[in-house]
């Protein structure tokens, strides 16, 4: 990279116009001059005009040395692009499932402006697109068995309305909760949702309520007014006689604690209880666990999905890349449709699944193949257990138990 | 711990493929731009020098001076004509300089960020993201939304809004029947075509002319061939020929050859071919990038838990434990379902894994945690995924090699 920055560094300085506008001056000038000797004598005019022919040829040919400098500087430039990009073309798209599916895209990117909060631009962005409905292209090789999903997953104009409303709200608590430690128009959200949030076994109820107390117990918005600090105390005590109760089933201990503070209060910072009173990271750390089930109960993920596929994307395609070339090579094409012929590298926040590859067979495992624990607790492949047994006993591949095939059981990863 | 620090490792070297167009175009416009002033030299050298010279000889012969004056005005305002456009060039050069160098730095960021775990990547990646769809809704036509966003994300200088907006602008006018702006184009554009097969301009010429035959002007039809396409019958014989034939048939003939010139989608074909010889002109890549990368993303991160008929056990909306899979997320899920899955050779489970009575698989610690939080003691656990309470005493160790 610094050399191309030297480069174009170069370019910039040497192979710019500057000298032949000035040159291109000189030779109006040479011109200009002749036609006023000219006007003042005109009987020069001939001779005027011979001596002007070699100098404005010089000039002329000033201007074209120096275009040819800026020339030069392209060239140059242009080279060191080359060897920068000598060993990195752009891949080729022969295999590019995602043209026929231009409306799956479209929707796809509408969702991401509006969880990035970016509501104008996913709202110009619908009206673009409605407007002017892209052309699905079918290209070679790519086939195309959801027709009918196009129709029906197109940007539904309600559909993304509804969405963007509850991004909206989700951008508005989250503000509240960030700008203006107003932590009630969070609760007021987990209590509309406190049953979906207990299934999917959330506190994020009892945490949002918790730090509320706490707020209040530690003076509200001006933690070091002695009064306000009195008053918020008073507060804090009212608020948990009136919203503790429902939580005292599941969350029992947790108010005896912050009950037992109470003690403590002249000077909680040395007590036991500190890291409750006093955590820094209590807002942040709630306001990603909010954003987190607030998409989870969408049922979407809390990072954008399209921001995460585009960042694997570009990890992926040097190893890809690098799978075209070879073979490209050898002549060779997968030989597994549907499945890449290389592992990729991601880093480890990119694995999401649980992932089994039987350790017989080698393959992972699908709905097809799914795994099978024998009951020694060993687990492989369906076709490879079924491959082991032909039907009868036989001896786990791992330990000296045996089984009989019926007497394996199916696992969901 | 060695393998986590091969994976997160950035290779930016390597990271560069998507970026190629980023400089590539601001350079072929500086290229482009000096191809112009080039021709402007070229054009007022030859023809000052020659009135020049016949300028002095003419008044060797006795010219009145003041026609003499009157012809040295003019090579004057024609050299002053030369200035003003190579002025223009120039600050357009500088902005194009700007633009390029803005964007080696923007690259040049990247060699500096050591790990793919680093908030300084994640930052960079979003920019990128924000590149890649502003590119993908200029190639759609959707300049206002790409012109919303770069302003949104303060990246006007990392995309190039314009020369999308221009190439649009064009493909359109195809598409509504019209070849000027085209032709256009094709002037402006045949000093840097030369080295490209010029199909465009003739199939324009090749289109003008049809459309004189179906209108019926048949003498008209007959001069333009001629003049434009005539002189194609070396690199496009059969082309040529054929259009010949056309003037004995008319637009409503049932033979096919000639059918399917008259034919409307003629237009389309043009708007395409149009775009392509655009794109391949200035190095732009022929499929948006996004595209590109959505593509090899999808697939390095799809598994075949991901269209599974059966919820998987792991990164689901059920479970507060983890969190959703992408690929699982509404966005993506139905455009990653024609695309290969991911390819592992080593199995990758919950810490500790422990299996259930209903055969779903969890970590340990998850699963006990999970349970703690719902409220259940010691001797019960909830299955995350379909919320049915078995006895702790049931759950069993796995062995996932």
């Amino acid at each position: 990279m610094e050399t191309l920055l030297e480069e174009h560094e170069k370019l910039s300085r040497k192979g710019n116009l500057s000298k032949s506008v000035e040159d291109v001056q000189k030779t109006i000038d040479l011109l200009v001059k002749a036609r006023d000797s000219i006007v003042a004598n005109q009987n020069s005019a001939s001779v005027t005009l011979a001596k002007l022919q070699n100098p404005v040829k010089q000039s002329f040919e000033a201007i074209n040395s120096d275009l040819k400098d800026v020339y030069k500087g392209l060239g140059n430039y242009s080279k060191a692009l080359d060897k920068k990009f000598r060993d990195k073309p752009l891949p080729t798209t022969d295999y590019d499932a995602l043209s026929s599916h231009p409306a799956l895209i479209n929707r796809a990117i509408a969702m991401h402006l509006l969880r990035e909060g970016q509501f104008s631009v996913a709202s110009t962005f619908l009206t673009d697109a409605t407007n002017n409905p892209p052309r699905p292209e079918l290209s070679s090789g790519t086939p195309k068995p959801y027709a009918s999903l196009e129709v029906d997953l197109g940007i539904d104009s309600l559909k993304s309305e509804s969405l963007r409303k509850q991004f909206a709200n989700m951008y508005h608590i989250l503000h509240e909760l960030k700008n203006q430690q107003n932590l009630l128009p969070a609760i007021a959200w987990a209590r509309e949702n406190t049953d979906a949030l207990e299934t999917r076994g959330s506190n994020l109820e009892f945490e949002l309520s918790k730090l509320q107390f706490v707020w209040l117990f530690t003076g509200g918005s001006n933690p070091d007014d002695a009064r306000s600090l009195l008053f918020g105390q008073q507060q804090a005590l009212g608020y948990a006689r009136q919203e503790f109760a429902h939580f005292q089933g599941r969350y029992l201990r947790e108010i005896q604690q912050l009950s037992g503070a109470m003690a403590f209060c002249p000077n909680l910072a040395q007590s036991p209880y500190r890291r409750i009173f006093h955590n820094e990271d209590a807002w942040d750390d709630l306001a990603n666990s909010f954003t987190r089930e607030f998409c989870s109960l969408l049922g979407l993920s809390a990072d954008s999905p399209l921001y995460i596929a585009a960042t694997a994307g570009a990890i992926a395609l040097p190893t890809l890349l690098k799978l075209q070339t070879i073979m490209k090579e050898k002549r060779t094409e997968w030989t597994t449709q549907h499945e890449l012929p290389v592992e990729i590298p991601l880093p480890p926040a990119y694995h999401f699944h649980s992932i089994f590859v039987c350790p017989v067979s080698k393959e992972q495992t699908t709905d097809e193949n799914p795994p099978m624990m024998m009951p020694c607790g060993h687990v492989v492949a369906q076709e490879s257990l079924a491959r082991l047994s032909k039907g009868s006993r036989f001896k786990c591949p791992y330990c000296p138990s045996e089984s009989r095939p019926e007497d394996s059981m199916k696992l969901f990863m | 711990m060695a393998a986590e620090l091969t994976t997160t490792k950035l290779n930016a070297e390597s990271h560069l493929l998507l970026d190629q167009p980023l400089l590539r175009l601001p350079h072929e416009f500086a290229r482009k731009n000096f191809k112009i002033v080039q021709k402007h030299v070229e054009r007022e050298n030859k023809d000052v020098l020659s009135a020049l010279k016949s300028t002095a000889n003419a008044s060797l012969a006795g010219q009145d001076a003041s026609k003499t004056v009157a012809s040295l005005d003019n090579m004057i305002n024609r050299m002053r004509g030369l200035k003003r456009k190579m002025e223009t060039l120039h600050s357009e050069e500088k902005a194009l300089h700007q633009a390029s160098r803005k964007r080696i730095q923007h690259l040049q960021n990247l060699y500096e960020i050591p790990s793919l775990a680093d908030v300084k990547y994640d930052e960079w990646s979003r920019v990128r993201l924000n590149r890649l769809l502003v590119d993908y809704l200029l190639r759609c036509g959707y300049v206002e939304s790409a012109r919303a966003l770069a302003r949104e994300k303060g990246i006007e200088e990392l995309v190039d809004l314009e020369v999308f907006v221009q190439c649009h602008r064009i493909e359109e006018s195809l598409r509504r029947k019209s070849t000027q702006e085209c032709l256009a184009w094709c002037a402006e554009h045949r000093p840097m075509m030369k080295k490209l097969d010029n199909r465009l301009e003739f199939e324009l010429r090749l289109q003008q002319y049809i459309e004189l035959r179906r209108n019926g002007q048949l003498v008209e039809a007959r001069q333009h061939a001629q003049k434009y396409l005539t002189q194609h019958a070396g690199t496009y014989l059969e082309e040529v020929n054929r259009a010949a034939g056309l003037l004995a048939y008319r637009p409503d003939t049932q033979v096919q050859e000639y059918k399917k010139l008259y034919s409307e989608s003629r237009w389309d074909d043009l708007a395409k071919l149009f775009v392509n010889t655009h794109h391949e002109l200035f190095s732009l890549p022929a499929r948006p990038l996004l595209h590109i990368a959505l593509s090899a993303g999808l697939s390095a991160l799809k598994t075949p838990s991901c269209h599974s008929k059966h919820a998987s056990s792991t990164a689901n909306a059920s479970s507060t434990t983890t969190s959703v899979c992408p690929i699982c997320s509404t966005e993506l899920n139905d455009l990653a379902r024609n695309l290969p899955y991911a390819h592992h050779t080593k199995s990758y489970v919950e810490n500790d894994p422990v299996v259930l009575p209903n055969g779903r698989v969890y970590g340990r610690d998850r699963l006990l945690e999970m349970s703690a939080k719902v409220g259940l003691d010691a001797s019960q656990v909830k299955d995350p995924t379909t919320s049915v309470i078995y006895p702790a005493s049931e759950i069993r160790k796995v062995y996932i090699s």
